[in-house]
């Protein structure tokens, strides 16, 4: 075994913290290399192509026949390049990210905790902080892949495609909304899905769970608020305003998410939700950070 | 000269199970053989010194170093080398063995360049593009060996590394650590079950029984250290001459044991004892001696005595042939 190549490298070795990246880069390569994730990006494409298309279409008839463009855009108000617009779009994109995200937990790092990967990582010159950075890098960027970096390129055309300085210079509220429903998505889902594969590593009761929390909980959420709703309160009213709807983490990001993009995207029924839904969101934080330090520090010191 | 590693009053708890119990000990650089039964508490002691397991109380220095203070800075200088987990499933031979240099810092086109070598050099060229999981049980051993050396760390930590592997694989896997431990940059603490391949290792040895250290040193002062036994034949007129003779051996401090036949004799000598001491009592009780054959002391036999497996005490002549299995298990 040379050792004459040690030289070479010990001069330049790179701080700790940049594993990091290779701890990302590896966790991706694993999601790259299995083709269902490929369908289920090529579905998030597709959504993604769609919208482009649309917002090129209106904005060519807004500027050819401007008449069917301005009833197209009262009949299609989320095409209109507002926040709204993004803020929807990323919704949109959420469902394929959530069936993404329950299929690649396992691939991302529940392989680590299943087979021994976990002892590979630990065991170099890292500690639990990189390598929970690196995988939580590693979620954050495929869910950025599927809805803030769509949403970014929508935004650059539909400014392209309009008065580009007015359009740009008027909304760069809609740049922030993106970047901040962005990191809140990447940061809560990321944790939340690595809190679940620490301690459930194998796919199928993953998307079980995974299928609880994000269908199961939304619509108990709604029965509930439709059972205790007030007397007085309509069924619609009751199913747009109620605290029991808080139990749909996908909604109350969604909430916290329009707020970024500005009070103006926050539906009224939504604005009496917003300090539960951050509460909401905050909580899942928090509880998902410790359940996963607590199980990788005990899957470490009883590997 | 910094030692290699300093263990005082060390102590692990796994729950309610005693891994490690108030284990003090220091070893310098060299080739060292970590010794025991499973659960002994040998991968346990290594993941200390790795810094893997943070340990329940006691103070554990490598290099001069804190393993709870400065476990990252120090894995830098380690490769460890676990003995059932540690590949990553999807990844092939390249990727698997570039990012184990890429988290001890390496840059990732010496990393890469680095896993090319190592590669082909522990013989898996051909194979470096398959994917981990199709790899065979040696294959993986040498893969994971690749990984730890890939850093060129000054210090490995290889847990039961001959595990699972077949005769050849385990005799190259040995031919390579063997060269390894000779060089004298390098340290190696070398955890196994199997005691010949620490004598074929290393130099010094560390003896674990239930989570204690049984005996620790270089190998030469543990052999030496024992009493020794040795095989006796001789001629007599009688009976009584040979009985006299055997008497004789026992006043002297010697423990013997009878063979099946007349004129055979096992006896374990105190270790002051001198070879012409048998001659000597012989002359005295009128025998001639006509074979006097030490009996070759090895690890297993150090190792099944201290443990309190066996007593140095002498058995009958019939069962002396040394077996061949080399394992600790009784």
């Amino acid at each position: 075994m040379s050792a004459g190549l040690r030289d070479d490298w010990k001069e330049h070795q790179r701080a700790a913290w940049l594993a990091c990246w290779p701890i990302a880069r590896t966790a991706l390569l694993l999601v790259f290399r299995r083709k269902l994730f490929w369908l289920l990006l090529g579905i998030a494409l597709l959504t993604f192509m769609f919208m482009f298309g649309a917002i090129y279409l209106l904005a060519e008839l807004k500027a050819q026949q401007p008449g069917i463009g301005r009833m197209l855009s009262r009949m299609l108000p989320d095409l209109d390049g507002s926040g709204r617009t993004f803020l929807n779009f990323m919704l949109a994109q959420g469902t394929v990210t959530m069936i993404l995200l329950a299929f690649a937990g396992s691939v991302l790092a529940g392989n680590d905790h299943r087979r021994g990967g976990l002892t590979f990582y630990l065991s170099r010159r890292i500690n639990v902080l990189y390598y929970s950075v690196g995988k939580l890098l590693a979620i954050g960027l495929l869910v950025s892949l599927t809805t803030t970096l769509p949403a970014l390129i929508l935004y650059l055309e539909q400014g392209l495609l309009v008065d580009t300085t007015e359009y740009f210079r008027e909304n760069y509220n809609i740049l922030f909304g993106i970047l901040g429903y962005g990191v809140l998505l990447s940061l809560t889902i990321g944790l939340l899905l690595f809190a679940l594969v620490s301690w459930m590593p194998r796919p199928v009761p993953l998307v079980m769970t995974w299928g609880c929390l994000f269908v199961f909980l939304p619509i108990l959420g709604r029965i509930l608020s439709f059972v205790f709703r007030d007397r007085e309160e309509s069924i619609r009213e009751a199913l747009e305003g109620s605290h029991w709807l808080l139990l749909n983490l996908w909604r109350d990001l969604y909430i916290l998410g329009a707020r970024c993009f500005g009070e103006e995207s926050l539906r009224r029924s939504d604005e009496d939700l917003l300090t539960g839904a951050a509460v909401v969101v905050a909580t899942v934080c928090v509880l998902s950070f410790v359940a996963m330090v607590v199980r990788i520090r005990q899957l470490q010191h009883h590997s | 000269m910094t030692p290699l590693f300093e263990i005082e009053s060390l102590t692990h708890r796994y729950g309610s199970v005693l891994a490690l119990d108030d284990l003090s000990l220091s070893a310098e650089s060299g080739a060292i053989g970590l010794v025991g039964q499973n659960g002994a508490g040998k991968s346990t002691l290594i993941k200390i010194l790795l810094g893997l397991v943070r340990h329940t109380a006691g103070t554990v220095r490598v290099y001069g170093s804190d393993v709870t203070r400065n476990g990252v800075g120090l894995r830098g200088r380690i490769g460890y080398m676990p003995e059932r987990e540690g590949v990553v499933p999807g990844l092939n031979g390249i990727e698997y063995v570039a990012l184990s240099g890429e988290l001890n810092g390496m840059p990732r086109k010496q990393s890469l360049r680095r896993a090319h070598e190592l590669l082909s050099q522990l013989g898996l060229e051909e194979a470096r593009y398959r994917r981990l999981e199709n790899y065979s049980a040696g294959m993986q051993q040498r893969i994971k060996l690749a990984a730890t050396l890939v850093h060129d760390p000054d210090l490995l930590l290889l847990d039961e590394p001959t595990s699972g592997l077949d005769p050849d694989g385990r005799a190259a896997m040995l031919a390579l650590l063997q060269s390894l431990a000779k060089r004298s940059d390098k340290s190696l603490v070398f955890s196994t079950h199997l005691l010949g391949d620490i004598e074929r290792v290393c130099r010094q040895a560390i003896i674990l029984e239930n989570g204690t250290v049984v005996a620790s040193g270089a190998l030469d002062s543990l052999l030496a250290g024992q009493p020794h036994a040795f095989l006796l034949q001789w001629k007599s007129d009688n009976d009584a001459i040979s009985g006299e003779f055997l008497a004789a051996l026992q006043r002297s401090g010697a423990e013997v044991a009878s063979g099946d036949e007349l004129g055979q004799a096992r006896a374990v000598v105190p270790e002051q004892w001198a070879t012409q001491q048998f001659f000597q009592l012989a002359r005295e009780c009128g025998v001639t001696l006509t074979d006097l054959e030490p009996e070759e002391m090895d690890l297993r036999t150090v190792y099944r005595r201290l443990v309190g497996m066996e007593t140095a005490a002498p058995l009958p002549v019939i069962g002396l042939a040394k077996r061949d299995e080399s394992g600790v298990a009784p």
